[in-house]
């Protein structure tokens, strides 16, 4: 809201300098944003809040000066120059539903002269931004910005019939606002309307027949209330927003129509207007003011200070309350109907903190009572999965949570997508139902300033529609490709592949004690044929790897192999991970064996994995798959593997028998299952 | 056969002291020709040898040759990295050559600055709750006090799947949902994702991160509110820095606060300041005391208890705190700068 300080000093003597004037309004709660010198005027900028539409005219700020001031607000006078006419004579109102409409006022100045506005009147509506249009609308927009309450002129000789109506639209009926807009009326809106058609749809915008044109004599000038909800649906519906709907579905001061009214008529009088006599006012169910009680103890519990009777009593007044004592410490307070927003004791007791000062309410941490401990067992897991993954050298990232159809329908999923009615555009219509979107947006920004390889994850919420309720997954989702590490003169980088993102999967569920888990291969619509596994813990599936399908790399376009995995982590983190145990260590020395075998190629590590644990090896601490190749000294069809197997017994040293026993029995273990061969040289000397 | 173990015992004791006496790697290959020679060597000698015994006495000199023969080669594979030791302690290294260091991935930069806020109140007796980010109109606005139709829910521009299902706007949501289930004492924080209809722009996403927090119980004021937020503030700025409380409008609080920290760019001296725009102020929390509306929503007794809620965005305050000009820069994920925060 612009206040222009000049215009302030229509209502309160103003004699502090800006600096000092901007700090008193920010102590109240009017934040000057900004302010500017223009023309001998300082036009401030003031924000204003949703519950306060009494500022948002200079009255109502001055209001609010006038109690920090301790001053009160200069009386104006609106002397009318009348003929013996009465308004009633020439114009008959009626309300339908005082519901929406609850006080409608009217009166008409006749031989008003339309022309340009004297040079006060311009330089007011100039303060306001505004370019002045004619000497009938400045004067609307002057009263309008002067004391928060919207007015309405119409050309008396475009209305038909003395007869106007404060009604419900009829379905169909059209009005043609003063902007030559068509607007589709409904039995929603509110109309005022003549012994024809709606002229104006009330409290938002004027029709554009009735309005004031260089041919105007006489004019009608309103000044109502209505309803704001209705107000508020109508203009939504139109989709227009005007000052007189901004103030009107904020609410206005139900006692003010008729001094707008006056205020109006007096100044075109002024102008060589003549009025009717006698305002019009319609005002079927009087309204009495609110009361509300304050109690002295509940502001001292509410703000944690003690204040002085005598400060609550003055501060109170000066907002234009009118207290009166029920007991020591007790007050009833008639609310003034400026003062839409106060209601209850706690409104008062705001009114008490402005004025006391929020800076001298003193600071005190509050006192720490019974609370109990909280285990926050997902965030720890959370935090524990972060950190490994940026150990693992995944970068973390965060995408907005919408997506593009034309990308998102490239993921082939069962979910049924969640929409989003008012999307702020087209490419951001649908909630994520796959995490790995966003990131793939990530590596192709990223490529396309120059990054040579990308590993990065997120946890975040993917969305989806089941059983008529949105759902909100939290998924994990990581992506790999390119090069990884740093170049270095002895270590070198290298290219990611499938077996990164595995084993950061397969590190993952380790550290987090979700075990134990398997692999299933599994063909996966995102991931290309023979190139995908399912993750299982405990045998239930709970997310999938892969390298992804070119028809998806092609909507991002992408090229080269992007890996990607995505787990539900809401399903892991809602079983329990297995318990840390710690185990003891022994200080018998352990003993190594490698082997190597020829293997035929089809049979999986999964397979002799599974082999050899169900096997009960005898002090088989462990065992490690460390080479595996093929080439000319391998027969075709066959893989070199070479295993290492580590054996400890527990409580002594192990013999040499023992472990060549062992040994002798994998290999045969491994024969018979598989038809592994010892490869030659398979012990080789060192 | 005890003279081909005695045999096998003297090349052992021969073999130990030449081998004690190696220092250079000539004198290490003639003793492992001496030895290994795959014609002449002593070993392969020994085996030749074993031809003679009879079938009784083979498989025990065998084992004891075998054993012998992996004494040997174990001895001189030990002498051999001994020798590499000690040539390489000789030979002067390049100590300025860049040593291995290991690629880390980055955190996110709000994430990171969450963590920072919420170690913070962690340390004050918080606990973390979370919410879902679908909410109905009721625990988004109703609940909180903005009657359907009212013009503050303008301030809090939504997105919505249906006429009562929406992306909410604010985590208070989650104050609700918390106040329903537990009985006071409540002392919370609640960061997480919030969405606002807002076309982007610099300071404008339809997504971002905030963090609320409320506390309810027996005779919580204003004050103590005052109380924590400076705690707050000067934890995660610094210890000195200048905060001014001024009266605002949330339909939730009453009364209503926001909180503003001076601006540590300009301090209020350049008009045309970025970032303060020239007022020395920025806005950096909104707060206050839990309306009594809230309470009754909640089944909790205003006149028996009171609370104070407050909220701030994750985002703007960390774009102030590191100075970033433009929100955008968080989810634009770009490497090079994401990766400056490992520094953080």
């Amino acid at each position: 809201m612009k206040i222009s300080v000049n215009w302030l000093k229509n209502y309160i003597t103003v004699n502090r300098s800006i600096p000092k004037l901007i700090e008193a309004l920010d102590s109240i709660g009017l934040l000057v944003d900004n302010w500017e010198e223009r023309d001998d005027d300082v036009i401030l900028e003031i924000e204003t809040y949703a519950n306060r539409p009494d500022t948002l005219g200079h009255l109502g700020v001055a209001r609010e000066l006038a109690a920090v001031f301790g001053s009160t607000i200069k009386k104006q006078n609106w002397p009318l120059t009348e003929i013996e006419e009465r308004t009633s004579e020439n114009i008959d109102i009626q309300i339908c539903d005082d519901k929406l409409c609850p006080r409608y006022c009217g009166i008409i100045v006749k031989d008003i002269e339309i022309g340009p506005s004297p040079l006060w009147l311009a330089d007011k509506i100039k303060a306001m931004g505004l370019k002045p249009i004619n000497n009938v609308v400045d004067v609307s927009n002057y009263v309008l910005y002067s004391t928060a309450h919207p007015i309405h002129a119409f050309d008396l000789a475009k209305v038909t019939g003395k007869k106007i109506t404060i009604r419900r639209a009829k379905n169909k009926e059209v009005l043609k606002s003063l902007e030559g807009k068509n607007i589709q009326l409904s039995d929603t809106d509110i109309v005022i309307a003549d012994e024809k058609k709606p002229i104006a749809l009330a409290g938002i915008i004027g029709g554009e027949e009735t309005s004031i044109s260089e041919y105007t004599r006489d004019v009608f000038i309103e000044s109502a209330i209505f309803n704001p909800v209705s107000i508020r649906k109508s203009r939504k519906k139109a989709g227009i927003q005007t000052d007189a709907s901004f103030r009107f579905e904020r609410g206005a001061d139900i006692s003010f129509p008729p001094t707008a009214a006056l205020m109006v008529a007096s100044i075109l009088t002024q102008m060589g207007g003549k009025a009717t006599k006698g305002i019009m006012d319609i005002y079927p169910k009087p309204v009495k003011n609110k009361t509300v009680v304050i109690r002295n103890h509940r502001i001292a519990a509410l703000l944690g200070v003690e204040i002085e009777d005598a400060f609550i009593e003055k501060t109170l007044s000066s907002l234009e309350f009118e207290v009166s004592v029920q007991q020591k410490g007790i007050w009833q307070v008639k609310v003034p109907f400026f003062r839409i927003d106060i209601e209850r004791e706690a409104d008062l007791i705001e009114e008490i903190a402005r004025f006391y000062g929020y800076d001298k309410i003193p600071s005190q941490l509050p006192p720490l009572t019974g609370l109990e401990p909280v285990i926050n067992q997902k965030r720890k897991i959370l935090s524990k999965l972060r950190q490994m993954l940026l150990s693992y050298g995944f970068n973390e990232v965060v995408n907005l949570s919408f997506s593009d159809p034309k990308k998102e329908t490239k993921f082939k999923n069962s979910r049924e997508r969640i929409k989003i009615r008012n999307p702020i555009s087209s490419k951001a219509s649908l909630l994520k139902t796959t995490l790995i979107a966003g990131l793939l947006d990530n590596i192709i920004w990223n490529k396309n300033r120059g990054a040579e390889g990308i590993c990065a994850f997120e946890v975040g919420n993917i969305y989806f529609w089941e059983n008529d309720s949105c759902i909100e997954q939290l998924n994990l989702a990581l992506v790999a490709s390119g090069t990884v590490g740093l170049t270095h003169w002895q270590t070198k980088i290298y290219e990611t592949d499938f077996y990164h993102i595995k084993g950061t999967c397969e590190a993952l569920m380790t550290h987090l004690r979700y075990e134990p888990f398997s692999f299933q291969e599994e063909d996966h619509p995102n991931y290309k044929e023979g190139h995908s596994l399912s993750l299982l813990f405990k045998g239930q599936r709970v997310g999938s790897l892969g390298l992804l399908k070119k028809e998806i790399l092609d909507a991002f376009y992408l090229e080269g192999n992007i890996w990607a995995a995505e787990i539900a982590l809401n399903t892991l983190l809602e079983k329990q991970p297995q318990n840390f145990q710690y185990s003891p260590v022994t200080r018998y020395p352990r003993v190594s064996r490698d082997i190597s075998f020829i293997a035929d190629r089809k049979v999986s590590y999964q397979e002799i994995k599974e082999v050899l644990e169900n096997h009960s090896i005898p002090c088989l601490e462990k065992f490690e798959l460390y080479d595996r190749f093929s080439g000319l000294s391998i027969p075709k069809g066959k893989i070199s593997l070479s295993f290492r197997f580590v054996f400890r017994h527990f409580k002594r040293t192990l013999l040499a028998e023992e472990v060549d026993n062992t040994q002798k029995k994998i290999i045969k273990t491994l024969k018979d299952n598989f038809n592994f061969q010892l490869r030659e040289g398979g012990e080789i000397d060192k | 056969m005890q003279k081909f173990q005695n045999r096998v015992e003297t090349y052992k004791k021969s073999f130990d002291e030449a081998s004690s006496l190696i220092k250079d790697e000539n004198s290490l290959r003639e003793l492992r020709n001496l030895y290994m020679s795959r014609t002449r060597g002593y070993i392969t000698l020994l085996f030749s040898e074993l031809k003679a015994l009879s079938q009784e006495e083979k498989p025990e000199a065998g084992r004891l040759l075998n054993s012998f023969k992996n004494y040997v080669l174990e001895k001189l594979q030990s002498t051999k990295k001994c020798l590499a030791v000690s040539k390489e302690a000789t030979q002067k290294k390049d100590l300025t050559l860049p040593g291995r260091q290991k690629y880390l991935g980055s955190p996110h930069p709000i994430l990171l600055f969450q963590r920072e806020i919420e170690d913070i109140f962690l340390g004050m007796g918080f606990s973390i709750e979370s919410g879902p980010e679908i909410e109905t109109d009721y625990y988004n606005f109703e609940a909180l006090n903005f009657p359907p139709h009212h013009p503050a829910r303008d301030d809090w521009d939504t997105l919505y799947i249906t006429d009562d299902i929406l992306l909410r706007t604010h985590t208070s949501p989650v104050q609700i949902r918390v106040m329903e289930k537990k009985k006071p004492p409540i002392r919370i924080i609640t960061p997480g994702k919030v969405f606002r209809k807002e076309t982007p722009d610099p300071t404008h996403l339809p997504m971002f991160y905030q963090v609320e927090g409320l506390v309810v119980d027996y005779g919580i004021t204003f004050a103590h509110l005052k109380g924590t937020l400076e705690y707050f503030l000067k934890a995660l700025f610094h210890e000195k820095i200048k905060i001014r409380f001024r009266p605002s409008f949330f339909p939730f609080t009453e009364p209503s606060a926001e909180v503003d920290i001076e601006c540590t760019v300009c301090g209020g001296k350049n008009k045309a300041c970025r970032i303060c725009g020239g007022s020395g102020w920025i806005e950096i929390l909104g707060s206050g005391m839990i309306d009594p509306q809230v309470f009754k929503n909640v089944n909790i007794n205003p006149e028996r208890y009171s609370g104070f809620a407050f909220g701030l965005g994750i985002d703007r305050t960390a774009m102030f705190s590191y100075q970033i000009s433009d929100l955008r820069f968080f989810y634009e994920n770009d490497l090079r700068f994401i990766r400056q925060f490992l520094q953080k």
